[in-house]
């Protein structure tokens, strides 16, 4: 009998050491999509119903868990733009009006399916809790819930590969549950010192037909100060290339 | 064996159309160290006249004008740039040609020009023509003391900026304060250099000490008393959440010129303090309709009673002009710019409406946009359609009504209502 006890006393204490800890699952899905602080280039495609495309190009710096930045470099129209994000806080500076103005999450600078959020994308663990794991074959669940209510979707469902933990979709849903969009990662590719999917692409039931895909190049571990990220040096952001 | 070819090449098709290729070639990211761009447009106009507001009077007296007068505008607006380590130059020319049955013009006005120094992510410094467009405001500036005023109309035109020096001096904090910047200025002044920024011969001072705190925008502004009157100001923007924006502008001018047309029709300067503030609020509903609303108190602008003084001394001038042929006092009337300029009176309200992408049209954005002068009741109403589907082109087509009785501000504009189609090509 005593046996039996102390068997179940340390299976018991055995069972936290298998327990997956979702929180920490997701930090390493972060790291495996990008490192803290880096640059990238992104290439963005709206795709329309009847074919017609419009491309935008950006070039992007992130810091830690909540600064990044976003400079258009084509098409024409659009170059010089630039967005900054800090936690919460986005702003948007266009080179005509001179001045950066708040801008919020919600909001897309460039059209298409892709909002402000997507493009000002911060660590998914930065930002949510996750409150579900499951094992779904060769891929884990994670249900994740915003952690504020200033976050742009509400709920976010990824489904991830076990063996690269990357993500493969990523379901974005309001708090009543309604999907939003579906984000599709594809083609890993080797950024030199690691691999992640090269190509994301999304469609939404909202709207209906049309598609956005985002392609990512240069992806590169780099430092940045701290003072990059304010609104008086959004107009420097095209001279750290 | 043909039915089956035909097929066969159907499904190659098809196969072709199926398989989307996105490709990210490396060179289209290849940075230069200069960089030309800018942008072409051309502005076709048709202006409905006011033949009996006092704008017209005094623009149009001794001459035949018809009801209604097309005009052409057109505007290069070139930007160049040439950047090496911490070292950069930039330049924004523009050359502008406009058009009607009574005057032709071209002009060329240098917006920008200026040679910046960076050394590190703390420093800037910066000497030439800048616009520096300071406030949170998005129709109008109260603290922008050392900008010329941007027309409410067309907020986010490119402005022509003024000679300086100025500097950057900026660091970052963890915590509840996590950015303070200072922007001193120089400005200097003379017959020459910046002539229209004020009167006498001045190298005018101020600056600008911006803080990032508890997620809140904060500025506090100062002028010195040089050209212009000594001018204080504090300006803030908030988000407070994910679709919501608040901001807000109080500036404070000490002892501040006005000219105002007396009981004999002479111009007299008033001197007092001014405070002039401004409340705004940027809302985003569900369905991508933009809502931005301002109120502003224009302390320096006229009363209701100065406005009716004006608006009978124009009516007087007109009709001794009608009578005699005596122009003399219409031309003095009409060479003071003051109560033509926009927001000219005390209370105004500004609204716009802008609904993104309606119907699945992607690119597409219908906007109305209206500036009422609250004393007076009288508005603007400006719907618009803009279309920016076809790259680097941009199709706006808008039409402005001025609505208002006799003696009120948008009753005495030139024009009864306006329609225009810009068709801006970005290269």
């Amino acid at each position: 009998m005593r046996v039996v006890g102390i068997l179940l006393l340390a299976l018991l204490l055995a069972f936290p050491a298998f327990a997956l800890d979702g929180q920490q699952l997701l930090k390493q899905i972060d790291r495996n999509l990008n490192p803290e602080s880096y640059e990238s280039y992104r290439k963005l495609i709206n795709i329309e119903p009847n074919g017609a495309r419009k491309e935008f190009t950006l070039y992007t710096v992130k810091k830690g868990t909540d600064k990044v930045a976003s400079i258009f470099l084509a098409p024409a129209s659009d170059k010089g733009r630039t967005t900054l994000r800090l936690g919460e806080n986005m702003w948007l500076l266009i080179p005509n009006v001179g001045k950066p103005v708040r801008i919020t999450s919600l909001q897309s600078v460039v059209g298409g399916v892709f909002n402000n959020s997507d493009i000002l994308q911060l660590d998914y663990d930065a930002e949510y809790r996750v409150e579900k794991v499951e094992e779904k074959g060769a891929e884990y669940l994670l249900h994740l819930k915003a952690k504020s209510r200033s976050v742009a979707y509400d709920r976010i469902r990824i489904w991830a590969d076990k063996s690269r933990k990357l993500p493969q979709r990523i379901e974005c849903l309001t708090e009543a549950g309604m999907l939003i969009k579906t984000i599709y990662f594809k083609g890993i590719k080797d950024f030199g010192g690691f691999s992640r999917p090269a190509t994301m692409e999304t469609d939404s039931p909202l709207y209906k037909g049309y598609k956005s895909v985002m392609l990512f190049a240069k992806i590169k571990k780099r430092s940045f100060k701290d003072e990059v990220f304010t609104l008086n040096g959004m107009s420097s952001i095209d001279s750290l290339r | 064996m043909a039915r089956l070819l035909l097929i066969f090449l159907l499904l190659v098709i098809a196969a072709q159309v199926g398989a989307e290729e996105f490709t990210f070639d490396e060179a289209e990211i290849e940075k230069n160290i200069w960089h030309l761009g800018g942008y072409a447009e051309v502005r076709p106009g048709l202006n409905l006249l006011d033949r009996n507001a006092a704008q017209s009077r005094l623009r149009y007296y001794g001459r035949h004008v018809d009801d209604t007068l097309p005009d052409f505008n057109g505007k290069l607006l070139l930007e160049g740039s040439l950047e090496k380590d911490w070292l950069k130059l930039f330049a924004q020319p523009s050359l502008d040609y406009a058009n009607t049955r009574q005057s032709d013009s071209l002009k060329l006005t240098w917006y920008e020009a200026w040679v910046q120094a960076k050394p590190n992510e703390h420093f800037r410094f910066l000497a030439g023509k800048k616009s520096l467009r300071w406030g949170k405001g998005y129709a109008w500036n109260p603290v922008a003391f050392f900008d010329r005023p941007k027309n409410p109309d067309e907020p986010e035109l490119s402005l022509e900026g003024y000679w300086m020096a100025t500097a950057d001096y900026i660091r970052s904090f963890d915590g509840s304060l996590q950015t303070v910047a200072f922007t001193p200025i120089l400005l200097p002044q003379d017959h020459d250099l910046n002539h229209d920024f004020g009167s006498s011969d001045q190298i005018n001072w101020g600056g600008k000490l911006y803080f990032l705190l508890y997620d809140t925008d904060i500025d506090l502004i100062m002028m010195g008393r040089g050209s212009r009157s000594a001018s204080y100001g504090f300006d803030f923007s908030r988000n407070l959440a994910t679709n919501f924006e608040l901001h807000g502008e109080l500036a404070w001018v000490v002892n501040t010129n006005r000219t105002v047309i007396s009981t004999n029709g002479q111009q007299v300067t008033v001197s007092s303090d001014a405070v002039s503030w401004l409340l705004g609020a940027r809302y985003l509903t569900g369905q991508d309709t933009t809502y931005i609303l301002e109120y502003y108190r224009n302390g320096n602008g006229y009363t209701q009673a100065e406005m009716d003084m004006y608006y009978s001394q124009v009516n007087q001038a007109w009709v001794t002009c009608q009578q005699s042929g005596a122009s003399s006092q219409l031309q003095r009337l009409g060479q003071n710019q003051s109560y033509g300029r926009p927001a000219t009176m005390q209370d105004y309200l500004y609204l716009r409406i802008a609904q993104k992408e309606p119907w699945d049209i992607l690119y597409f954005t219908p906007a109305l946009t209206s500036i009422a002068n609250l004393r007076d009741r009288s508005f603007s109403l400006a719907p618009e359609l803009i279309y920016t589907g076809i790259t680097n082109l941009e199709l706006r087509l808008k039409g402005t009504a001025l609505v208002g009785s006799p003696y009120s501000e948008f009753g005495e504009k030139q024009n009864d209502a306006r329609i225009e189609f810009r068709v801006r090509y970005y290269f």
